[in-house]
């Protein structure tokens, strides 16, 4: 009579059977859908609290560069909103990044896991309310600047995808990271503004001094808002070579980030 | 469900030679000051950390075995229950589990304050690893188990702790597993619950599962259990016969107070547990 049942074999050097996140599928999906409905039950105006913070800012930044500085660029709004909702995203994974792992410490105690599920399940949360703004985005765009749908939003799903491999490739290692060292927690917003800084969020990249436009976009997010401003802003086809850049390099920090999250989520079950 | 829960099977648990160290030194909150005096100046940073670890754990559980696992507090239980769930990952040896493992370690872990007792339901259940298709099947039965009535609509963070052990019971028993690990929580649960509970684990015993619980309520220990072991500082002071060794450990309460402030392992000679032989069937040798 055949033995059917699943055998896990537990020592020092068995690898690690919880890195296979697909038999966690339904809990990725129920840790999404908790996510979204805690932040938005009991709240009266919901997604529009979500929506508030970065028209807030996109009005500041419109004001601030279309009257006063005066970014020349036609329709300064319209090139803004191209842009904007994929940096508050990146902003906002990376941050939760910093507390992913001690908010679900009592969680990984209790039941085993691989811990790569709490990462991505709080990415998959903001990257569904970024989907709903990049929805109103579109809408704005195709009435109010462009007059029509352009073809190149078939390109979206390309680059919703590479910005998705690139912000869980960093979020990994923030994770873990801060679990070790709580000063992360501190750190993190500021290289956060500096990146919104250097990257071209509220500016072009054709501003940038052509002779250091190469180091600039060494920046991944740098190549990747510009492929946005590309799809969204211009309507046009998006750069080859810097599309084979962004993922290529996406890819790379996602590598790397995930290794050291690999290296260390063990301990950060134990410490967290 | 599963064709294989009778006959002559390999055991549920096997844990041979296991070992647990927790390297405390990096316990504490670090700041990267820390780190750079450590690492950068090769300095120690002032901090003596203690020491905690499980050392040379033995165990075999066989299918349709209920085992209790007693000892005082931080002798290393639950990390034992978190060890045979694959929580942690052993320092040495190996444990080798058969079958589906649930695990209700800490109270409320899986739930989150702020949703209801259906939406923690949905969220507990995927959390053990069922499906969302298993989870609709046995969903009315979780309900009716846990006897939460109509709090069942209210966020859990208005439970009182004997209805959070309620809910998470239920669904952990609703996710089928073949080797259930409790940790303390039937203790919070009222009469009623309790012997519900007694009744649906008789019930998962007879089918050839398996069940290993910690528990300080001893009676609880004698009563489920076909062996139970005796944790005592990461290692197992006594195993054999449940009400051996749960006589035993009261029993070493009187002789260690009495032998004073170097606790239960001066107690030594006569009133020894070590004397006791730990019953044969369940030892595993080499």
């Amino acid at each position: 009579m055949g033995d059917s049942r699943v055998v896990r074999v537990h020592s020092p050097d068995s690898r690690d059977r919880l890195r296979d996140v697909w038999p966690f599928r339904d809990m990725l999906r129920s840790l999404v859908v908790r996510d979204l409905s805690v932040k938005y039950q009991r709240s009266a105006l919901g997604f529009l609290w979500t929506l508030l913070s970065p028209l807030i800012m996109l009005m500041v930044l419109i004001a601030v560069f279309s009257h006063i500085v005066r970014i020349p660029i036609e329709r300064y709004w319209a090139f803004l909103v191209s842009g904007y909702f994929v940096w508050n995203c990146v902003q906002q994974s990376l941050t939760t990044a910093t507390y992913v792992l001690q908010q679900h410490a009592s969680l990984s105690r209790s039941v085993a896991f691989p811990g790569e599920v709490l990462v991505l399940g709080a990415a998959g949360a903001k990257l569904i309310e970024f989907l709903l703004e990049l929805g109103l985005v579109l809408i704005v765009l195709a009435i109010f600047h462009h007059g029509t749908v352009p073809l190149s939003v078939l390109a979206l799903p390309a680059l919703i995808a590479i910005q998705f491999v690139l912000t869980v490739g960093l979020m990994y290692p923030i994770a873990v990271v801060s679990v070790l060292f709580r000063d992360v927690q501190h750190a993190l917003p500021l290289v956060v503004t500096l990146l919104f800084y250097l990257s071209p969020v509220f500016y072009m990249v054709e501003l940038v001094p052509e002779h250091l436009r190469p180091i600039y976009l060494l920046n991944p997010f740098a190549g990747l808002l510009t492929l946005f401003h590309t799809v969204l802003y211009d309507g046009a086809a998006p750069s080859l070579p810097l599309l084979a850049w962004v993922v290529g390099s996406a890819a790379l920090v996602h590598v790397v980030g995930y290794s050291i999250f690999k290296r260390y989520k063990a301990t950060c079950v134990e410490l967290a | 469900m599963s064709s294989s829960r009778n006959g002559a099977l390999l055991p549920a648990v096997e844990a041979r030679g296991v070992e647990k160290r927790f390297d405390l030194s990096r316990s504490r909150p670090t700041s990267l000051r820390e780190w750079f005096i450590r690492t950068m100046l090769r300095r120690p940073v002032e901090w003596r950390h203690p020491e905690f670890r499980i050392t040379g754990f033995d165990l075999r559980v066989e299918p349709g075995e209920a085992v209790s696992i007693i000892g005082g507090n931080g002798s290393g239980k639950s990390t034992l229950l978190r060890l045979i769930a694959g929580i942690y990952k052993p320092t040495a040896g190996t444990i080798t589990t058969r079958g589906r493992v649930a695990a209700v370690i800490e109270l409320g872990s899986g739930l989150h304050p702020e949703l209801t007792g259906v939406e923690n339901v949905r969220l507990y259940g995927t959390v053990l690893g069922m499906t969302r298709e298993e989870l609709r099947e046995r969903f009315d039965w979780i309900i009716d188990f846990a006897e939460i009535g109509d709090f069942i609509h209210v966020p859990v963070k208005y439970y009182s702790s004997g209805m959070l052990a309620r809910l998470a019971f239920s669904v952990a028993m609703a996710s089928d597993p073949d080797i259930l690990l409790i940790d303390e929580v039937l203790a919070v649960g009222d009469e009623a619950f309790r012997e519900r509970c007694a009744d649906r684990l008789g019930e998962h015993l007879t089918r050839g599962s398996t069940v290993i619980l910690v528990s300080h309520d001893l009676d609880v220990a004698r009563r489920y259990a076909t062996q139970a072991l005796w944790i005592d500082r990461g290692r197992v002071r006594m195993r054999g016969d449940p009400n051996a060794v749960v006589d035993a450990y009261i029993a070493s309460h009187y002789v260690d107070h009495e032998a004073g402030a170097d606790g239960p392992e001066a107690s030594g000679s006569a009133g020894s547990p070590e004397a006791v032989p730990a019953s044969s069937p369940q030892v595993i040798n080499g």
